[in-house]
């Protein structure tokens, strides 16, 4: 499994299985479809991936950030775009 | 130019490893400790998924990865950090191994200065602990086990898996030296009986400088260590100190392929043994260590006839060897491990390492022997 399928194996679990929304969920995967775009950008698809895995809505309540949330998410697809 | 065979003292960088920790000296320098911007919070994004990389490695949660400077921060960490916890609580014995490295085995004596007391428990001719010795030492006052993963010297791994299981009973804390197993031997530092995990970055590839401590919880709680400097609350305020992103990156980085390329790295190392000790099987060499154990990138072996000072001068333009490890192969003190396996004088004072791994080039295996063979005879 290359990093892109495995960036879209963990965006559609996150999305059927876990609480990620629709609308972060399809940007993401328009990135695992999108290899040739994203070529050279091999380090922020694997943020993004292990960011994916361990999304959790709630990541920013309790004491101590140890999930991702959407911000997170939100802000590697922006770099993936910029950088 | 010789070829390098000293991957124990450390490897060379994988070009991966390289990139990226040229892409955060060169662009991304952020400080982790100010997302307050773009340069921080990517800064703090790659320290925490190099973090998630090296936790996968040992099967740990991210928050049990302390960023140390190298795997001797570590085990200082791991060993003098439990010093208040064992005086406090009047549980002042130490259990180690007599083949542990100096950045084991000097702590321990330090913490002995303190009124530990320590039982270096022996092992045996091959160089591996016997767990039965060791879990026979243990008293209700044990506050620490502190075993290596594989030895630095000979390359043997230590029974992990049966030590685990006689631990189990007790509850006494159980550190691992990582830095000659970390990456290379992976399934044992999974155990959940290991409590604390010390790793370097060098020894995979990754840049010198860095390390890690792998803190465990245990039922919830972190093993009760106390930091040794302070000044930033940094790392769970055992490690204070601007975390070095690049070399964190290039750490996390150089863990995730050594998962990804476990196998096919054995197997390059295994088949560059095979011709070094076909090579050498002329000399009459002597394999120290039990070679069941050994991992495929190290052989120690003494050579009759030539003592390892000359061998290492005359092979200097083919080959870069050493006698013993890194940290006190410049003292041309005898190797404290192959003693402490009951060689004789004569076997050490032979005796080379030789360490390589799947990065490393064909030497002139037919001039090494004819060298070796120059030297025995004259």
């Amino acid at each position: 499994m290359d990093i892109f399928e495995a960036l879209h194996q963990a965006v559609r679990e996150q999305y059927e299985e876990g609480e990620l929304p629709k609308w972060l969920a399809d940007p993401v995967l328009e990135v695992a479809a999108n290899r040739e775009r994203y070529q050279g950008k091999e380090y922020l698809i694997e943020l993004l991936t292990a960011q994916l895995r361990e999304y959790d809505a709630y990541a920013e309540a309790g004491c101590c950030k140890w999930a991702y949330d959407h911000e997170d998410i939100k802000r590697t697809l922006r770099w993936l775009d910029e950088q | 130019m010789a070829i390098y065979l000293d991957c124990n003292a450390t490897t060379p960088l994988e070009p991966a490893v390289l990139s990226l920790v040229n892409r955060f000296m060169e662009r991304e320098y952020g400080n982790a400790a100010s997302p307050i911007h773009d340069f921080g919070t990517f800064a703090q994004m790659a320290v925490e998924h190099a973090r998630g990389q090296i936790a996968t490695l040992v099967a740990a949660r991210r928050d049990e990865v302390i960023f140390t400077s190298g795997a001797t921060e570590a085990n200082n960490l791991a060993l003098l950090g439990l010093t208040q916890h064992g005086l406090a609580t009047g549980r002042r014995h130490l259990i180690s191994t007599p083949i542990e490295h100096k950045a084991v085995l000097e702590p321990l004596a330090a913490m002995q200065q303190q009124g530990f007391d320590l039982e270096l428990v022996p092992v045996d001719a091959g160089g591996r602990l016997e767990p039965e010795r060791l879990a026979a030492a243990l008293r209700p006052d044990t506050l620490l086990v502190s075993t290596m993963q594989v030895n630095n010297e000979t390359g043997v791994s230590q029974p992990l898996a049966e030590l685990s299981a006689l631990l189990a009973g007790h509850d006494a804390l159980w550190h691992v030296d990582a830095a000659q197993g970390f990456g290379k031997q992976i399934e044992p530092l999974k155990d959940q009986r290991i409590d604390l995990v010390s790793i370097s970055g060098h020894k995979i590839y990754g840049p010198k400088g860095i390390g890690a401590l792998i803190a465990r919880k245990r039922k919830g709680a972190f093993p009760p260590l106390q930091p040794l400097m302070y000044g930033g609350g940094q790392e769970q305020g055992l490690r204070p100190g601007t975390l070095a992103v690049p070399l964190i990156a290039g750490l996390g980085e150089a863990a995730k392929l050594a998962q990804r390329d476990h196998a096919t790295r054995a197997e390059r190392c295994r088949a560059f043994r095979q011709r070094l000790l076909a090579t050498l099987e002329p000399l009459g060499p002597q394999v120290n260590g039990d070679q069941h154990w050994v991992l495929p990138h190290t052989v120690n072996l003494s050579l009759p006839g030539i003592a390892s000072d000359r061998a290492i001068a005359g092979l200097k333009g083919l080959i870069a060897v050493s006698s013993t490890s890194a940290c006190t192969s410049h003292t041309r003190t005898p190797s404290h491990v192959l003693a402490a396996m009951g060689l004789d004088r004569q076997r050490i004072e032979t005796s080379i390492r030789l360490s390589w791994c799947h990065l490393t080039p064909e030497p002139d295996w037919d001039t090494i022997l004819t060298t070796l063979q120059d030297l025995r005879d004259h």
